[in-house]
Order: C-alpha cells, then sequence, then structure tokens
C-alpha cells in the first residue's frame, strides 16, 4: 500500500466509525493513530519486526496533538465566545432585545416576526451557538406572536430560522474553526460574517412581510407605540451594541487608525462587558459556576473534536492525501463554478445527518485545499483566479458559504437540531410541525446562497477594507 | 531512502538551502535517495524537535529562541549585540558552536544532530510613525522579537511581544506591537514592510538561530553512498543559500524605496549606549545562569568570539 | 446530536462509582471553566494595561498557550460520562436492547485503545519536557517568558486517566446491559431520541432562565 492508498482506506474506515455512532471525535483520533502508524510501517515496508517501533512512533505522535495543537492564541477565542453567550442570558439581553425589535419593526405586516428575526440577529451579536438562540426565543416570541393569533406553525418556524443566525453574525465559533483549519486570519473571517449575517436577516424579513401581505392571515401589524417607548426601550439592549463595536474595533478600525488590539482580546473583553451587566442584574456565584461548568463541558465537546481531527489531519499530512484530492478535482472536465455548486450542495445533504462544527471539521481539510486549487491556488491574484478573487478572499468567501450551509442544516428535516429544540420548548408544538413552518425559509436560505455566490462582494467588503 | 522533512510557513530564502540539499542528494545518488519537503504539514515549529526525537520524520529546522530550555547552548549564538556583521561570518561561528561536544551532547538528548545552519542577518526593526531611532524612544516600544534580541530590547525598557511570524503583519496593524523585528526576507514575506514608514539600517541587535538537524538513527542507516552524498552536499547548498540570500539583500534597497520606506541610521553614540546596557550585562547573565546548569558557557562564548576574529583574519 | 444524555443512578456498586468520578469529573469541569474566566480577565488586564499606562501584560500569549491545553482537556471526562461528546445518531437511535448494548459498548471500547495510546504519547510529549536536574525542571519553556510548559503538558495525560476511569465504568455498564438484556442501565448514558433531547436542552435553559432575574 502506498500513502494515498493508506489514506483511503483510513478514510473509510472513519466514515464507518462515525456511521455506527462512535462519538466523532474520538473517531477522528483513532482513524488519525491507526492512519499514522500505517504510514510508519510502510516505511519500513511492513517487517513485522518494526511494528513495535510503528506503534511507539504513531502514539507519541499522536499524543503530542491534543496538547501544542490547542496551545494557540487563536483558538482562545472559542471558549470566550461560548461563555460571552452564556452570559448574555443572566444579563437579561434576549428579553430586552425582542423588547426593542418590537417596539421599533412590529408595525409591519408580520411584524412581530420580522421584530423577531431582528432580535435573533442582535442575539447572534452575543451569542456563537444557534440551538441556544433558538430555545431562548421559542419561548420569548411566540407566546407572544400566538397572543395576537399567529399561525401556530409559522411562529415556530420563524423561530427556528432566525435562531440559525448566530453562527453567522460574530462572535461565531464555527467562523473560528474554519480559519483555524483552513489558517486563514481569523479576524478578517469575524468582519466578514457581519453582512452577510446581516443580509441573511434581511431576506428573512423581506419573505415574511412578502407572506404576511399575501396571507392575510399569517400576522397582523401591531402599532401604537409612541417613540418615546421605542426610546426607552433602547439602553437595555445597549451592551450588544458595545459588544459589536467592540469587536469590530479589535479587528479593523473604520475611521483609518489602528484597530484596538488582536480578535482574541476583543472577544474578551466582550465577554467582560456581558459578564458585569450580569453581575448588575444579579448573577452571583452560583449562577457564575453553573455557567462555567456549562461553558467547559460545551468547549471541551468541541475541542476534542479539533484535537481528534486534527490527530486525523496530522496523518493526513504524511499522507499527502488533500494534495491528491485537489489533483483529482482541477483535472475534472467541469467549470469551477459547477465544481463549487456540487461541493455545496453534498454539504447540504451531509448537513442532514450530521452536527455542523463535526462536519466541517471533518470535510474541510480535504475539501479546502480542493476549492483553493480550483481558484488557481492560494497565491492567485484575482485576474487569474476562477471565481475572480484573489487567494486569501476565496478563503473567506468559501468560508461563509460554508458556515451558511451549516447554518441551513440546522432547518433542515431530517435532523434539523433547531426545529427539535424549538419543538422541545413548545408542549403545543410537534416537530412536524416546526419544519412545516420552516419550510418558507429553505427559499430564503436559497436565495441568500445564491446571492452570496452572484454577489460576492456582500461577504468580501468588509475584510477587504482591513 | 525516502525522508520527510519537516519546516513552516511557505517557500522562501529561509528554506533554500533545504530545497537545494534534497535536490543535490536526489542527483547524487540517482534519486536512490529523495527528501519530502512538508510545509508545516508534519509538525508545529515549536515541536520539530520533539518530532526529530520521536522519529516522526529525519530532518527538520527549528529556531533556538523558540524553546531556550529544549536548546540551551546553542542560544550562545542569539545573545545581543555579537558583532557578526555577514552571513558568511554568522555560517561560521554557529557551525563552530555547533560542533562543539556540549552542543552535540545536547542535541543527542533529542536524538538529533545537527546537519548546517540557516544563516540570517541581523534582525532590524520596522515600524510606524516617528522612528525609534534613541533610547529614549524605545522606552514602552512593543516590540515583535524572540530570544536574546527581545531581551536586548526589555533592557532598555521595550517591551518584546512573540507574535508567531504569520501573524505579525496583523499584530502590527492592530498596535499589538510597534515595531517588528525581522531578517530582511521575513519582513518581505510576512508583509511587515509593507505597513512600514521605516527601517532600522544600522541598529544590527542580533540575529535568530535557526538549525537544520536530523534523527540520528536515521542518519546512520543511511547506506555509505547516501551519506556521502548528504554530508558532501552541505556546503554546496549553504552557498546555494548565501548566492540567494545576497541577490535578496541587493534588491531590498529599491524594496525600500518602492514601499517610501525610510532607512533610519541610529547614531554612534545612541548604538554605544545600548550596547553597553544591553550586550554585556546581558551576555554575563547568560553566562552565570549557563555555567550554573552545568554547560561550559564561557568556553562556548570564548569560540564563538575568536571564530569570528579568525574568520575576519582569514579574509 | 450535541447535547447530554440522561444517567440514571441506582443502589449498586458501579453507580457509587459512577457518582464519585463524577465529583472528580466536575472539580476538573470547574478548572476548565475558571481558566476560561481568566482567558477574560487575562485580557482585561493585557488591553487596560496597554491602553492606560503603556504597560501591556508581558507575556500574555504565553500564558494564554498555557491555559489554552487545560480548557481543551480538562473536561473531557465530565463531558464523556453524559454524552456529550457529539455523534451521528443516524444508526443508534433506532436500536433497542441488546443490539444497543452492543454498539454502544463497541464505541466505548475503541474509544478506551485510543486513550490508552494517547496517555501513553501524552506522557511522553511531558517527559520530554520534564527534567529534573534543570532548573524549575523544565526542558522546554515558553517564548517570551521562559514559562516552564511541563505542568501543562502534565494535565492531558491525567485528564486521559481520568477519561480511561470513566470508560471503564462504561464499559462495565454497557457489558453488563448487553449480557443481562437490561432495558435502562445504570452508571451509562441512554439514548434519547432528538425530541426528548431538546426537551432535555430547554429544561437546562429553564433553570438558566429562572436566575435570569426581574425581566
Ligand atoms: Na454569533
Ligand atoms: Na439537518
Amino acid at each position: 500500500m502506498d500513502p494515498i492508498e493508506i489514506g483511503l482506506w483510513v478514510t473509510g474506515g472513519l466514515l464507518v466509525l462515525v456511521v455506527i455512532g462512535m462519538r466523532v471525535a474520538f473517531a477522528a483520533a483513532l482513524a488519525g493513530l491507526v492512519g499514522l502508524f500505517l504510514i510508519f510501517w510502510s516505511k519500513k515496508g511492513f517487517d513485522p519486526e518494526d511494528i513495535g517501533w510503528a506503534v511507539t512512533v504513531a502514539a507519541k505522535t499522536a499524543g503530542q496533538v491534543p496538547h501544542s495543537k490547542v496551545a494557540s492564541n487563536a483558538l482562545s477565542l472559542i471558549p470566550t465566545f461560548i461563555l460571552i453567550g452564556y452570559l448574555a442570558y443572566y444579563a437579561g439581553l434576549t428579553r430586552a432585545l425582542f423588547e426593542a425589535a418590537k417596539k421599533w419593526l412590529a408595525w409591519l405586516p408580520g411584524g412581530l416576526a420580522v421584530s423577531t428575526v431582528f432580535a435573533t440577529a442582535g442575539f447572534a451579536a452575543v451569542s456563537g451557538a444557534s440551538v441556544a438562540t433558538a430555545a431562548v426565543f421559542a419561548r420569548i416570541a411566540i407566546p407572544e406572536m400566538l397572543k395576537i393569533n399567529y399561525n401556530k406553525q409559522f411562529a415556530a418556524g420563524v423561530v427556528a430560522a432566525g435562531g440559525t443566525l448566530a453562527s453567522l453574525i460574530p462572535p461565531s465559533a464555527i467562523l473560528v474553526i474554519y480559519a483555524i483549519i483552513v489558517e486563514q486570519d481569523v479576524g478578517k473571517l469575524l468582519l466578514a460574517g457581519f453582512v452577510p449575517g446581516a443580509f441573511s436577516a434581511l431576506v428573512y424579513g423581506v419573505l415574511i412581510v412578502g407572506i404576511a401581505v399575501i396571507f392575510k392571515s399569517v400576522g397582523p401589524p401591531v402599532g401604537g407605540f409612541t417613540w418615546r417607548e421605542r426610546f426607552a426601550a433602547l439602553p437595555p439592549a445597549l451592551p450588544i451594541l458595545a459588544v459589536v463595536i467592540i469587536i469590530i474595533f479589535f479587528v479593523y478600525n473604520p475611521f483609518g487608525e489602528k484597530a484596538w488590539g488582536t480578535p482574541t482580546e476583543g472577544g474578551a473583553i466582550g465577554a467582560f462587558i456581558v459578564f458585569c451587566m450580569a453581575l448588575y442584574r444579579g448573577m452571583r456565584w452560583k449562577q457564575l459556576k453553573a455557567a462555567l461548568l456549562e461553558t467547559a463541558k460545551l468547549t471541551v465537546m468541541i475541542f476534542s473534536i479539533i484535537w481528534g481531527v486534527l490527530i486525523y489531519v496530522r496523518f493526513l499530512g504524511f499522507a499527502d492525501l488533500p494534495g491528491a484530492f485537489s489533483d483529482w478535482i482541477t483535472s475534472l472536465e467541469m467549470s469551477p463554478m459547477l465544481i463549487l455548486i456540487c461541493i455545496l450542495l453534498a454539504y447540504a445533504v451531509l448537513g442532514m445527518f450530521m452536527d455542523a462544527i463535526g462536519m466541517l471539521l471533518l470535510t474541510l481539510p480535504v475539501v479546502y485545499p480542493a476549492v483553493m486549487a480550483l481558484n488557481g491556488g492560494e497565491a492567485v491574484s484575482a485576474a487569474d483566479s476562477a471565481f475572480g478573487m484573489s487567494g486569501p478572499m476565496c478563503a473567506i468567501w468559501f468560508g461563509i458559504l460554508v458556515v451558511k450551509m451549516a447554518e441551513f442544516c440546522l432547518i433542515t428535516p431530517p435532523i434539523g437540531l433547531n426545529c427539535f429544540v424549538v419543538a422541545g420548548v413548545r408542549e403545543d408544538l410537534t416537530v412536524q410541525d416546526v419544519f412545516k413552518g420552516v419550510t418558507p425559509f429553505f427559499i430564503a436560505d436559497a436565495v441568500t446562497i445564491a446571492g452570496l455566490i452572484a454577489f460576492p462582494q456582500i461577504v468580501l467588503w468588509l475584510p477587504s477594507l482591513a | 531512502t525516502e525522508w520527510n522533512v519537516s519546516v513552516w510557513g511557505k517557500r522562501r530564502a529561509f528554506t533554500e538551502h533545504i530545497e537545494k540539499l534534497a535536490e543535490l542528494v536526489s542527483e547524487k545518488t540517482g534519486g536512490e535517495f529523495t527528501m519530502n519537503v512538508s510545509y508545516g504539514g508534519l509538525s508545529k515549529p515549536k515541536e520539530n524537535l520533539d518530532g526529530i526525537s520521536i522519529g516522526a520524520f529525519e530532518m527538520a529546522q527549528f529556531c533556538a529562541g523558540y524553546h531556550r530550555d529544549k536548546n540551551r547552548s546553542i542560544t550562545v549564538l542569539e545573545l545581543p549585540f555579537l558583532g557578526v556583521d555577514n552571513l558568511a561570518e554568522e555560517v561560521a561561528v554557529s557551525h563552530a558552536v555547533y560542533a562543539h561536544p556540549a552542543v552535540a551532547e545536547e542535541m543527542a538528548q533529542w536524538n538529533a544532530r545537527i546537519l548546517m545552519t540557516s544563516p540570517m542577518p541581523q534582525y532590524n526593526l520596522v515600524g510606524t510613525g516617528d522612528p525609534r531611532d534613541t533610547l529614549d524612544k524605545m522606552n514602552g516600544m512593543r516590540v515583535r522579537a524572540t530570544g536574546g534580541i527581545g531581551e536586548a530590547f526589555k533592557a532598555v525598557g521595550g517591551v518584546p511581544t512573540s507574535v508567531p511570524a504569520p501573524e505579525a503583519y496583523q499584530a502590527m496593524e492592530s498596535g499589538v506591537v510597534d515595531t517588528v523585528a525581522f531578517a530582511q526576507h521575513a519582513h518581505l514575506s510576512f508583509g511587515t514592510i509593507n505597513q512600514a514608514t521605516w527601517w532600522t539600517a544600522n541598529l544590527n541587535p542580533g540575529t535568530v538561530n535557526c538549525p537544520v538537524v536530523v534523527n540520528i538513527d536515521a542518519y546512520e542507516s543511511l547506506t555509505d553512498a547516501e551519506r556521502e552524498a548528504l554530508d558532501s552536499s552541505i556546503d554546496e547548498s549553504i552557498t546555494h543559500y548565501l548566492d540567494n540570500y545576497g541577490k535578496l539583500l541587493a534588491k531590498w534597497d529599491e524594496v525600500l524605496a518602492e514601499k517610501n520606506v525610510q532607512k533610519v541610521m541610529i547614531s554612534d553614540a545612541e548604538l554605544e549606549n545600548f550596547r553597553a546596557t544591553a550586550a554585556g550585562p546581558i551576555r554575563d547573565q547568560w553566562i552565570t545562569d549557563m555555567s550554573a546548569q552545568g554547560l561550559p558557557a564561557q568556553e562556548l562564548y570564548d569560540l564563538l568570539v575568536s571564530t569570528l576574529e579568525k574568520t575576519r583574519a582569514g579574509n | 446530536m450535541a447535547g447530554a444524555s440522561p444517567v440514571l443512578e441506582d443502589g449498586s456498586v458501579l453507580s457509587w462509582l459512577d457518582r464519585k468520578l463524577l465529583i472528580v469529573e466536575r472539580f476538573f469541569g470547574l478548572l476548565a471553566g475558571l481558566a476560561i474566566f481568566s482567558l477574560m480577565l487575562l485580557a482585561v488586564r493585557s488591553v487596560g494595561g496597554r491602553v492606560t499606562l503603556n504597560a501591556p501584560l508581558l507575556g500574555y500569549v504565553d500564558y494564554i498557550e498555557q491555559l489554552m491545553p487545560l480548557i481543551a482537556v480538562l473536561a473531557v471526562s465530565f463531558a464523556q460520562r453524559d454524552g456529550t461528546h457529539i455523534r451521528m445518531d443516524l444508526l443508534v437511535e433506532h436500536l433497542r436492547g441488546r443490539a444497543l448494548w452492543l454498539f454502544e459498548l463497541i464505541g466505548v471500547l475503541l474509544i478506551l485503545v485510543l486513550v490508552v495510546f494517547l496517555i501513553w504519547g501524552s506522557w511522553a510529549h511531558f517527559q520530554r519536557s520534564f527534567d529534573f536536574g534543570a532548573p524549575l525542571w523544565s526542558r522546554d519553556s515558553s517564548t517570551d517568558i521562559a514559562l516552564p510548559i511541563w505542568p501543562s503538558k502534565l494535565m492531558v495525560p491525567v485528564a486521559f486517566s481520568v477519561l480511561a476511569l470513566r470508560l471503564l465504568i462504561q464499559v462495565y455498564g454497557y457489558g453488563r446491559a448487553l449480557i443481562l438484556g437490561l432495558e435502562a442501565p445504570a452508571a451509562v448514558p441512554l439514548v434519547m431520541d432528538p425530541a426528548a433531547q431538546a426537551a432535555a436542552e430547554a429544561e437546562m435553559l429553564d433553570d438558566v432562565e429562572a436566575a435570569d432575574g426581574p425581566d
């Protein structure tokens, strides 16, 4: 067996392990360990005498990874972002946002639903996790919509779809993970998430207004808020604005001065502001301890996949499978754009059955180099490239596209997690209800993704300034 | 025989001797002995020595300042203001120190044998805003510098910060550091020159020492012909590296002009002051600390100085 | 998918071991949580010092690089206890009884094998950075302020050893369920369908919201 063959066999074995329900993190690490062993043993011509040596070198090489690959400044953004999300509950930011959005936007047709979408988008700016966002708003927004006779299924769909925005709009753990795996600038990727996130929310909003205009029964407008009430609703939501501004300014200063620091520092300072707010709202050691334990658990879940997959990636480095896959992709007699769309469709299918973070971590080490090769390589200029953008810009663009695909997977059957969460929170709703209600938003997401492909400037404008 | 070679970043002047070595060895053995140079796929830069020790790959490059405690003896080459003027001198002093038994012994603990150095010119600063051309202005300066150079700036009140090289550009842009100390090729390949408004032409605070090592077992299990091909290619690889780097240095002034970067000359008085503050005390401290750990520190330092004198006398 | 599953408790020795180990796991989880919290404080100190006094925290990156491995592995067993580590449920969700316990057993046995090798490898990684004869026992140090790295490297095999104990409990728990054909064995995470799982997740947020104060 040559290294490429070993790479293919081990990758096949990894898929089997994942399908039979082994925890993804450990399946990837085990595949990597076995792969490393085979690679080292093959160097000695599979001589039985060298088995011991190959096992030792493989174990020691794999055993480095859980320490060395996570000892990284950029990766510290992930626990910080998760912590922000947990603290945000205690800071009472969700209710404040929904109230503010309601007072400003509820006069529109389908007003409460539009308010919900923009409140979830706002909450996305302090929350790194889509599922948590959906759960919180299922509690706050659905009762209010039902009170004024919204269609039950539609109200649930709005929340499930709105919840997905958290992974695109920074802080986003998924964007950080993407940046680390593909070794691109974390700050630029975070910046790149803002506009597509807002664009996505806008498409949702337009869709809701359209539906509400056509089907009068869906959701009536709610008027009667005075300007005084509107402005009074803003201050409790202000910490969100502070976090957004801090994260932006720590990556890029729009006034042409130096940025305030690194994304790592920005995330941590944002967390500190939300922490102070939570203290002010009455959080004490008992609640903080609960938040820290939950943050630690969610963080270790994500990091286990990271180091597990990186053991597998270390093996791929020795087997050079990504190189072989890129060569194959670029040798296809198809237009690069068509291949890219096929790749995104494959993600849509895979995402039906897998968790977003696991899916991205498992596939990107092989898929990302291939996409970069399709565009003409890491160092290609915009003029010579297949997609009309330089290598680094293509990396950012593709990142936003796959993260949007991962969001999409949160609301598609059979395992759209956000839909299950919404149904779980509301006893009067079945999962089928939520899936039915969320269907119009598939169209919205398809429009968004098509828009991001047709107009890459939506993604690239902000990061290209920095 | 096929060797895996672990380096990092992308192909640049700093890795040209390794690429040349791979080419020569393959040529001389008629393709029997090949080297597979991997840019970051096999290990993290700071773990290259660990990988050699394990036997995961056969050859690797690393820099002494990344992890002083792993390679205490060769940090003598990173002391500030040694007075090394050019790359040929850097090669001479490095190889003399590498040949010292204390160095060989420390490397052998990692199952490593040093093959050659990756000579680098003096790490001069680039920065934005007003040039930091006096010690006063360096007080409180946040500078990307590692090892002995970092120590030197600390001695005059600077704040050394070790941003990983690929992030240096962003660290400058974001104000995490005010200035970056690099060799010229790194200012070019990591883009810090694009941020800069000035470059110190004559500060010459010191450099970083980055040897190329091989796994001892792998080296010893080469056939005689292969080992001969490897050993005999080192000088030629270094020569190729020096030629290539020389071309880069020759173009450096053009690059500065093109990017509109001011060449800052620091006055002799300020330089003398800097040396007095940084060079002597840091060297003495190093000798005291390392002797306490049982290394022949004074001997290593004297070897360096005498080699430098000999090299100069020879020219 | 993500999210914890229920672990039953009863009067058996196995369940007693499970609860005792949980105490250790919760302690490690809290340590990891405090490490995350200190990331925030470090940034406040570093940025605050830089902005106000031009005195950033010397070695900021070094400290973060020391903390991250703790954050990444200390709670690994805490998360394994209740099945927080994600997986694809497509198959196991449709299994019941012995067939389910068989796949669960295979899963934890494979993880156990992996973890034994990782304990070996990460211990070796620690050993290479540790030297009784050197100052601070250090043979590997951080770049800026030369902090010894061995303490943070040591935490990895320690965390994996706790995980190995947890896996032994789970191997025994699933193995017993397989042989005896149990319905709901103690001390192992039970599979929930996505709906039940979402309900559990929502319940967890209930606890959080209850503390949400007067809004
Ligand atoms: Na977010
Ligand atoms: Na799905």
